[in-house]
């Protein structure tokens, strides 16, 4: 069947589209329910502080307000991804951790009477002394911002394969640099905003988030509700890019208001609101030592990373860990030390990126580059000896299932002229590239897996039922898309009910890369399930054998005599007449090791499979004012078969600007805990005018177990574009980086200190 | 509250409604008129996300009080079809995947058909720079400049 393939791997135009570009597709905010209230939420002015005394009783008595609430008001449970983190109340009663917490909130009929009922609700704080550096959170002088967390160390990595000090002693040459990166804003357009509604005892939500499952989990957990009444409901997602994978603060908010109002409220974060008080990305240091062979193989890699881990938990033990698998699964890395360290400061709650781990990520690359010049190599020959191959185990022991690692970097560098522009740099402009590995799929437990139903309607069309959700990249297409190659059923005959948690069953959700490998392979065993009724039917109605029967154009049909053939609406309709109409399940589930935990054993499959992807960056700098200039971006991926090419090429570019462009924009600014660019005017998000010219090379490498060979798409550029950048800079100046991003007061300085030096 | 009276003419239909003083465009568009194709982004004019056409012009409707456009001409996405028929800048964004989380997607359309509109063949760099004016986070723009230079060509 996967050599006929009649829609999969074409260029379609996505399900979902016609509905936005008509402005008929609903957001959170454009919701209204009858007798709808309208949240507003008091923060914390404090990076820290004691909290004395809550008082909302003044705020009640502004004529509107319906609700007021505060951490008082709620059921004294604390969320955290792991049992070992569930240190986050989302309204805390004890003390604040920092500026913008949520405090304290109301609901009214209209936002003026909110706004103005904020006002009267008051607050009595003890300040307390806070810490907003990692380096300095660490030190036994530091204020505990958790009683639990000594030092302040919220989660420690360590990862211990072969020998490293043997390995480094032995080592041609060996290099040890630190690089910082700014935490970058998420930036989706659509800031954060939730409508609540709670009767009769079941509580319905709707907000933008990457995996309804687990928010409902999470709010089950903090209102005390049984899972079947707190019902996550579809919606469209105005962009996640991993800020919207965990529960919020606003989910609970918004459900408490409903819950003690009885009424329907809706919360709508600000820009600003939206930058400060839901997730932030993690400012890192990251510091990076390299035994190299004289032929440039890496016998050895030490690093120590820390990760400023903001005021608590949050995904902590992913986000510390995940910047070296990336990277232990794009190389061979025989023996290696990895010591995480996610630290608390009174910062923002932190959450995962896609772009997560830039210093980390373009530190190992450019520092790679800079140890294959003293050897005179060239980093694409470095790059291809040190990259895994189908079959093979990373650091950790999982195993590389199929890979186009190889195809990518080929086929960027033939591309670009990479190899000569490389040696024929300017000491104004230069070419980088940058590699990395993606796992389709966190280990999650039992939620890594995902389920599917498909029903077969009397009319012949079809109705598929998946928790799969969509931030925009285009997931729901997909599953539509792949429903209608198996079932031979066009796409617009599908009427696809995904991601609401009373009707579908689990699904990981779209944060972990999970959904063309997972969700989608469950969306085609479910069709798959239903075909083979159809087929069954037709093969009696029609006097053929089954194998000789295929599905196309809602026709089934004998591919020998084709004349042969009835529609699937007519073997729909004798189904029924059976009494048993065509219903298919199917279900997914990747070959992962369950025993495997981030922290206490950090070894075993980590993943279904990987994808692969190389980035090619040529930069300019303008030596005068430091300000870098991208022309040109080549991206190549390995996803392994694109199911809609357009949409995969669409993630790729997209993955060019917010990681690679972001190189020499992006990071958050801070002074004492305040986020000084919370807003999109000080705040630089690339424009048209900012990007390069982008090709993009998708490479095929057919994965085993994919759904129709495919893997993830898109996400191997958005780790590493930066790579290519920071590559692009080194090849250029002959040196490293010290902090991301490159803007021309950083570069400037740079540029001065190697002043004299050699280029 | 006093309110002010004010005539629009929305997507080609004529409006009486009374506002808030300080009512935004934007708050008219989706509270009143339950027009929600405009978005709100980042309330202060940087994105576009909330664009919409006053007398052809694009302009940011989180910007504009509604006592200002006192009689004015509105075209909001919802009016931009010709009956069933999408406008060919609808089109071309579908068929260019020019659509993702769809957030930016109704400002861009609108900014490009005023390009279009007064100037039927643009160069590539004229697009880029006028759509410059907007902020998409998920595309990197290409496929974007790519359906308003398809629809150029038509």
């Amino acid at each position: 069947m996967d050599e006929n393939l009649k829609i999969v791997g074409k260029r379609v135009i996505r399900s979902d589209s016609y509905a936005k570009v008509t402005g008929g597709a609903l957001y959170t905010a454009d919701l209204k329910l009858p007798g709808m209230l309208y949240a507003k939420v008091l923060r914390s002015p404090y990076p820290h502080a004691k909290i004395l005394n809550i008082d909302v009783s003044k705020a009640l008595k502004v004529p509107g307000v319906k609700a007021a609430i505060s951490g008082f008001d709620a059921y004294g449970v604390k969320w955290g991804v792991f049992r070992y983190t569930q240190d986050h109340a989302m309204l805390p009663t004890d003390k604040v951790r920092y500026i913008g917490e949520d405090v304290a909130a109301v609901a009214a009929v209209d936002e003026e009477s909110a706004i103005e009922a904020l006002s009267l609700i008051k607050v009595e704080y003890e300040p307390l002394e806070a810490v907003f550096d990692p380096v300095e959170a660490m030190k036994d002088t530091a204020p505990q911002i958790h009683e639990q967390y000594k030092n302040n160390i919220n989660i420690h990595i360590h990862i211990e394969v072969g020998d490293v000090d043997k390995a480094m002693a032995k080592a041609y040459i060996v290099r040890e640099d630190t690089f910082k990166a700014k935490g970058e804003a998420y930036a989706m357009m659509e800031p954060y905003a939730v409508v609540a509604s709670y009767a009769n005892g079941y509580l319905d939500l709707w907000m933008p988030n990457a995996g309804p499952h687990v928010r409902a989990k999470a709010l089950s957990n903090l209102l005390k509700l049984p899972l079947n009444r707190v019902r996550v409901r579809h919606i469209n997602s105005g962009g996640a890019f991993g800020g919207r994978s965990e529960v919020a603060p606003g989910d609970l908010v918004a459900s408490l208001l409903s819950i003690k109002s009885g009424r329907p409220v809706k919360l709508v974060l600000t820009r600003e609101e939206n930058a400060m008080c839901s997730r932030q990305v993690h400012d890192i240091i990251a510091t990076v030592k390299t035994g190299m062979k004289k032929d440039g193989t890496i016998v050895a890699k030490e690093y120590k990373t820390i990760y400023d881990g903001g005021a608590y938990s949050s995904t902590g033990p992913i986000a510390t860990s995940i910047p070296y698998y990336v990277y232990e699964e794009c190389y061979r890395l025989p023996n290696v030390r990895y010591d995480g360290y996610r630290v608390f400061t009174n910062k923002g709650i932190r959450g995962m990126y896609g772009c997560h781990g830039r210093a980390f990520l373009a530190g190992n690359e450019a520092q790679m580059d800079l140890m294959a010049k003293e050897l005179g190599l060239d980093p694409v020959e470095v790059r291809l000896k040190n990259g895994l191959t189908a079959g093979e185990l990373t650091a950790t022991k999982s195993k590389i299932i199929s890979c186009g690692l190889k195809d990518t970097i080929i086929q960027a560098a033939e591309k670009s002229d990479f190899k000569k522009k490389w040696k024929k740099h300017t000491r104004n402009k230069g070419i980088g590239m940058g590699c990395v590995a993606i796992m389709c799929g966190f280990p999650m437990g039992f939620r890594s897996g995902s389920s599917c139903y498909v029903k077969i309607n009397d009319d012949g069309q079809v109705t598929l039922i998946t928790g799969m959700v969509d931030n925009g990249q285009g997931n729901e297409s997909l599953a539509v898309q792949v429903a209608s190659e198996v079932l031979g059923i066009p796409m617009d005959d599908i009427n696809l009910v995904n991601a609401d948690t009373e009707v579908t069953n689990l699904d990981p959700g779209s944060y972990s890369q999970a959904a063309a490998y997972v969700g989608a392979n469950a969306v085609k065993a479910a069709c798959e399930d239903a075909r083979k009724k159809i087929i069954a039917i037709a093969s009696k109605k029609l006097g053929v054998p089954e194998e000789e029967i295929d599905l196309k154009d809602r026709v089934a049909y004998s591919v020998k005599t084709p004349d042969k053939r009835m529609p699937i609406s007519w073997i729909t309709r004798e189904a029924f007449f059976k009494g048993e109409p065509i219903v298919g399940t199917g279900s997914f589930f990747p070959d992962i090791d369950l025993e495997r935990e981030w922290v206490s054993k950090p070894e075993g499959q980590m993943a279904g499979t990987y994808s692969f992807g190389t980035s090619v960056a040529e930069i300019e700098i303008d030596e005068e004012t430091g300000k870098i200039k991208v022309p040109k971006f080549i991206a190549a991926h390995d996803c392994g078969r694109p199911i809609n090419p357009m949409a995969v090429e669409g993630q790729m570019e997209g993955s060019v600007g917010q990681a690679g462009i972001a190189t020499i924009f992006e990071g958050n600014m801070w002074y004492k805990g305040f986020l000084l660019n919370p807003d999109l005017l000080e705040y630089k998000v690339p424009l048209a005018c900012d990007m390069p010219d982008i090709e993009t090379i998708i490479v095929s490498s057919n994965d085993p177990k994919g759904p129709f060979g495919a893997k993830e798409g898109g996400l191997t550029i958005r780790m590493n574009a930066y790579s290519a950048i920071a590559c692009a800079f080194t090849n250029a100046t002959g040196m490293l980086f010290e902090e991301l991003p490159l803007t021309p007061d950083n570069v400037l300085k740079l540029l001065e200190k190697n002043k004299g030096g050699k280029r | 509250m006093k309110t002010i009276k004010v005539m629009l003419n929305v997507n080609n239909e004529k409006v009486t409604l009374q506002v808030k003083p300080y009512e935004t465009l934007l708050e008219t568009l989706r509270e009143r008129l339950s027009l929600t194709g405009a978005k709100e982004s980042c309330s202060l004019g940087s994105c576009g996300a909330c664009t919409v056409l006053v007398n052809g012009t694009p302009m940011r409707s989180c910007l504009i009080l509604t006592p200002e456009v006192e009689g004015a001409s509105i075209t909001t996405i919802e009016g931009l079809k010709n009956g069933e028929k999408l406008h060919p800048l609808q089109q071309a964004f579908m068929e260019k995947g020019a659509v993702q989380c769809g957030f930016c997607t109704s400002g861009m359309i609108l900014t490009a058909k005023a390009l279009l509109d007064r100037n039927k063949k643009p160069e590539k760099r004229d697009i880029v720079k006028t759509m410059s004016s907007n902020i998409c986070r998920c595309t990197g723009y290409k496929k974007i400049i790519e359906a308003v230079e398809e629809t150029s060509k038509k």
